[in-house]
């Protein structure tokens, strides 16, 4: 471990000199932060590196693929159910299993707890700090800090992740990996107590979300103007939808310029075919972008941008406001922090009202894959954006090949962009101190970034 | 030994330095310390975090009284920062799998991994991943894939001397509610159909559940929701007990008398799946020995 953030290489590269922040803090898992200098001391380049690589997409050759799912439910501690259902839609895909339409409506209910709930940890952990104590010494920047000196603010975010996380032990079983989702549906369909149960958890969140949500608008305003350096996110952001609105298990995936053109819409397999991986020698990270769009942002912030439709009315017209106040596009760094509060709430609701259509509970659960060779694609749309699973399985339910594209891949290139025009703005010589380092890692931090999810 | 002692420097006795490390790991297991909620925090509000890459802006490892670590070693970093958890902490805790056996990433051996440049600065992959034990001394061990959140909690908390710390040396059937019979199985699978009957063991719907040799703690949580057990916490007490049991030859003789079958018919059943019994637990030395012994070839 580094002792200190200005702590040198000492090696060259580009005729200059790099500093390393080594480890970046409030993330999933291990990386740094490189920067490169020129000869003169001027920034040349900033970058995100991820320094660890496990391979999961890899073990997954060669195993039954009904097994699959699950293991690949452990790339990611925080995004796993959603590569979870990538691999069993994959798998669907390539069988031809059809869905029961009761297995559909509790992945979907899932799909909006786990994504309220994997935000909320966000929030508190990392969001939190960065908004309530940004200038402050690192010894308290971070949530029990926060807790000792706002404990009623704290505890009022903790009320509503613990309603979601009990809502998910209920219908779920477990909260991280759960096991309920199996390809072709889901192993059980949750009775109406703990359907009735789960509706009351979520009930009781209005208030806490109210505030919060207020609390979370001044903090990102004072926020806004200390921190906003003028550089803004440019190029294509992306998610998955249904006729244009985000929805975690969208058909289609929209792709839209923060500038002026066209959006693109694409199958699940066009954006397969549209994707060009570029590796990089400094990075465990291989970083995807489109044909025709180099940098693409995937993630709240870019469900935001395109809008939560009229289903979830207060969703909807606080993303409104937000247009108002900050203009269109949204394409602010500081705003994927309000997206993440904004999706909590767009979750609350369209669980809710799944809850209350729910007809009737106990349909058939599971549709059994019958296999023959083929191949599969899926895309989920995670808390941090876009999941592509591909699969290739023999006829007898044996996996031949395996990819894995996660969000950080998608957003590497448009990350690191930024980071390099945050760099350019704030660093100013080779010693980085602390407010500067903590400047950098929250252009990193507004992505979202999990290295275990990327690198797989 | 280990030089620093840390609780009581400041005067207080109670006060503790509490660390996070991740090692190769997905994120699970700290999501599932997070999502322990307001208890966490109060917790460590009451003591000192004396280092988390999750939690905490400080970068470097700092002398601490209790080190939650989760993840195998993999690489020649992780290696390093194992190294220096065993020089400057007191009670390590190996939360989750990963950490107490090698888990998933130690499922096969070792692929090649990405090529990188040399000069780029990539910490280098080691032969095999390791279990943190290989390197660190560990006070306590914690498995599962992640363990449950109270579990973690209760943990931690022992060491701070108000509890003693959790041990399940149960399997997952005896916390299952689902009832076994003895009655034959047509054929086996990794997959439920259209769905398993409420109360009804999964054994005796041909589902390969791993309850019976799998350690419990974990509340049954995926068979109580109709989904295999795939072992995740590694074996139960009586698996370790002796060098006659394994997490294969328990198994084998446990379906073979709920399902009324052969033996042969049911070793030759699970052999083809073996892989899948040890996901979780392949790089452990212990386990590693009993595999080789029971299973001629693995």
């Amino acid at each position: 471990m580094s002792n200190d953030v200005s702590n040198l290489e000492g090696s060259e590269e580009l005729g200059g000199q790099k500093v390393r922040l080594y480890p970046v803090t409030r993330i999933q898992g291990r990386a740094d932060i490189e920067i490169i200098f020129t000869p003169y001391h001027e920034v040349s380049e900033a970058r995100f590196r991820a320094l660890e690589v496990r391979g999961l997409d890899r073990l997954a050759v060669g195993m039954p693929a009904l097994r699959v799912p699950q293991v690949l439910s452990r790339i990611c501690g925080s995004c796993g159910p959603f590569h979870q259902l990538a691999s069993c839609m994959a798998l669907e895909n390539a069988t031809g299993a059809v869905l029961p339409a009761a297995a559909g409506t509790v992945r979907e209910l899932l799909c909006w707890l786990w994504l309220a709930h994997s935000h909320l940890l966000s929030i508190i952990y990392t969001v939190l700090p960065d908004l309530a104590l940004p200038m402050s010494d690192m010894a308290v920047r971070n949530i029990t800090g926060i807790y000792m000196v706002e404990q009623e603010a704290v505890s009022r975010l903790f009320r509503i992740q613990a309603a979601f996380a009990e809502a998910l032990g209920t219908v779920a079983g477990t909260l991280v990996h759960p096991a309920m989702v199996v390809p072709g549906g889901v192993s059980s369909i949750p009775d109406v107590r703990t359907l009735s149960h789960t509706a009351e958890l979520l009930e009781g969140c209005e208030d806490d979300l109210r505030e919060t949500l207020r609390l979370l608008e001044m903090l990102i305003k004072r926020d806004a103007q200390m921190t906003f350096t003028g550089t803004t996110l440019e190029g294509h952001y992306m998610a998955a939808t249904v006729e244009g609105v985000p929805f975690p298990l969208g058909d289609e995936v929209t792709v839209k310029p923060f500038g002026e053109g066209e959006p693109v819409v694409l199958s699940h397999r066009q954006l397969l075919d549209g994707m060009v991986e570029a590796p990089v020698q400094w990075s465990y990270l291989v970083p995807v972008s489109l044909k025709g769009a180099d940098h693409l942002l995937t993630g709240p912030l870019s469900r935001m941008n395109m809008g939560y439709g009229p289903d979830t009315k207060w969703a909807d017209l606080e993303c409104n406001k937000c247009v108002e106040q900050w203009g269109r596009p949204l394409d602010r760094e500081f705003l994927a922090y309000m997206a993440l509060m904004l999706e909590v709430i767009r979750a609350w609701e369209k669980s809710r009202l799944l809850l209350e259509e729910w007809s009737p509970a106990g349909g058939v659960a599971c549709a059994a894959p019958e296999f023959s060779a083929a191949s599969g694609v899926s895309v989920v749309d995670s808390p941090r954006g876009v999941i592509l699973h591909s699969v290739s399985v023999d006829g007898s339910g044996i996996v031949e090949a395996y990819k894995v594209v996660s969000p950080l891949q998608f957003n590497c290139p448009m990350m690191n962009r930024h980071l390099s025009g945050i760099a350019r703005k704030v660093v100013t010589g080779i010693e980085i101190t602390d407010a500067v380092a903590q400047r950098l890692q929250f252009a990193v931090r507004a992505f979202n970034p999990c290295v275990p999810c990327g690198t797989h | 030994m280990r030089p620093w002692c840390l609780q009581g420097s400041t005067g207080d006795e109670r006060l503790m330095y509490i660390a996070t490390v991740a090692l190769c790991a997905c994120g699970g297991c700290h999501n599932s310390l997070l999502a322990a909620g307001e208890p966490f925090v109060s917790l460590l509000s009451e003591h000192t975090i004396s280092f988390s890459s999750y939690l905490f802006d400080r970068r470097t490892i700092s002398p601490s009284d209790v080190v939650l670590a989760t993840g195998g070693i993999r690489n020649h970093e992780e290696l390093e920062i194992a190294r220096e958890i065993e020089r400057t902490s007191r009670k390590v805790i190996a939360v989750g799998s990963c950490a107490v056996y090698g888990g998933l990433p130690g499922a096969r051996d070792r692929e090649e991994p990405p090529a990188v440049s040399e000069g780029a600065g990539l910490p280098e992959m080691l032969e095999n991943v390791m279990p943190l034990d290989s390197i660190v001394g560990v006070e306590l061990y914690l498995p599962g894939c992640p363990p449950p959140p109270g579990l973690i909690l209760e943990s931690l908390k022992s060491l701070e001397g108000r509890y003693e710390p959790p041990h399940f040396d149960g399997t997952v059937c005896s916390e299952c509610p689902r009832t076994v019979e003895v009655k034959p199985v047509k054929s086996w699978s990794l997959h439920p159909g259209c769905g398993v009957p409420e109360g009804s063991c999964l054994l005796n719907h041909g589902l390969l559940c791993l309850g019976p040799v799998t350690r419990g703690g974990c509340l049954a949580a995926c068979p109580l929701e109709g989904s295999i057990c795939i072992g995740c916490r590694g074996p139960s007490d009586m698996v370790l007990s002796s060098q006659l049991h394994s997490m294969y030859s328990d198994m084998v003789k446990y379906v073979t008398l709920s399902t009324a079958s052969r033996r042969e018919k049911v070793e030759k059943k699970l052999s083809a799946v073996l892989e899948t019994i040890y996901l979780f637990t392949r790089r452990d030395p212990v386990i590693r020995a009993k595999v080789k012994e029971r299973v001629p070839g693995e």
